[in-house]
């Protein structure tokens, strides 16, 4: 289970490396690394801690 | 097997609305999810519909969870920048500390208060407009160097509450030199 939460994890992360080389941008130059850095623990906090809502069933939405 | 078309796409049908909406369209795309779902339409019996939610349901979480970071990025990023821009402009470079000639001037000029070590004029105007406790905790902060603890027990009040004085008289003295300016 923890093993399968970090493979996740990081699939989500190098899914998302482009985006979040794009928002490098935003900062000047000499903070980007760090930018880069904070953001991904950033990630893995919320993904470990963050609880997501319910979802609902499939069959809600049909009749 | 003609049939089982008809029987799929007029379930389909039925719900032309629902498949539009873009979590349902997006679970559909993929071709393993609508078979079970086709499956499940045709032999609708506890375990094929509990199979479809339960992928389902992690498809949905799937996105919400993408969804979530993509924005979480976004506004980490810029609140970033606000937080490094804020502290660049409050610790601007200080170039003259190193000047002072020995530590007897340094002594000397210890006895005197705030607003006599001032010689920036707007600097001088802005302090002169703030309360005189506001004054009493900056010049505690940055003339003597005592910390928020000690200068907590020698106001008998408590170290947030200094904290927050000082914070917010930083905040008005920024304001007043801002408004100087323009």
């Amino acid at each position: 289970m923890q093993n399968n939460m970090n493979e996740e994890m990081l699939i989500i992360i190098e899914n998302f490396t482009p985006k979040i080389k794009q928002c490098l941008h935003q900062t000047s130059y000499q903070d980007r690394e760090d930018l880069e850095q904070e953001i991904k623990l950033k990630i893995i906090e919320k993904l470990t801690t963050k609880e997501f809502e319910n979802t609902p069933s499939f069959w809600n939405f049909f009749v | 097997m003609c049939n089982e078309y008809k029987i799929i796409e007029e379930f389909f049908y039925r719900n032309r609305e629902q498949v539009k909406n873009p979590i349902i369209r997006s679970f559909l795309a993929d071709a393993q999810n609508l078979y079970l779902v086709q499956h499940a339409i045709l032999y609708p019996n506890d375990c094929n519909l509990k199979m479809v939610d339960e992928t389902f349901q992690a498809h949905y979480q799937r996105v919400q969870k993408i969804k979530y970071i993509s924005n979480l990025i976004y506004f980490f990023s810029l609140d970033f920048d606000k937080k490094k821009r804020r502290l660049q402009n409050r610790f601007l470079l200080v170039a003259d500390s190193g000047l002072m000639d020995d530590g007897k001037r340094d002594e000397e000029s210890e006895e005197e208060g705030l607003l006599e070590k001032i010689e920036n004029e707007q600097l001088f105007k802005g302090l002169q407009k703030l309360t005189d406790k506001q004054l009493q905790i900056l010049e505690m902060i940055y003339v003597k160097d005592y910390s928020i603890k000690v200068i907590a027990e020698t106001l008998k009040t408590t170290p947030q509450n200094i904290s927050n004085l000082h914070r917010k008289a930083l905040k008005k003295l920024h304001h007043i030199i801002r408004k100087e300016e323009i």
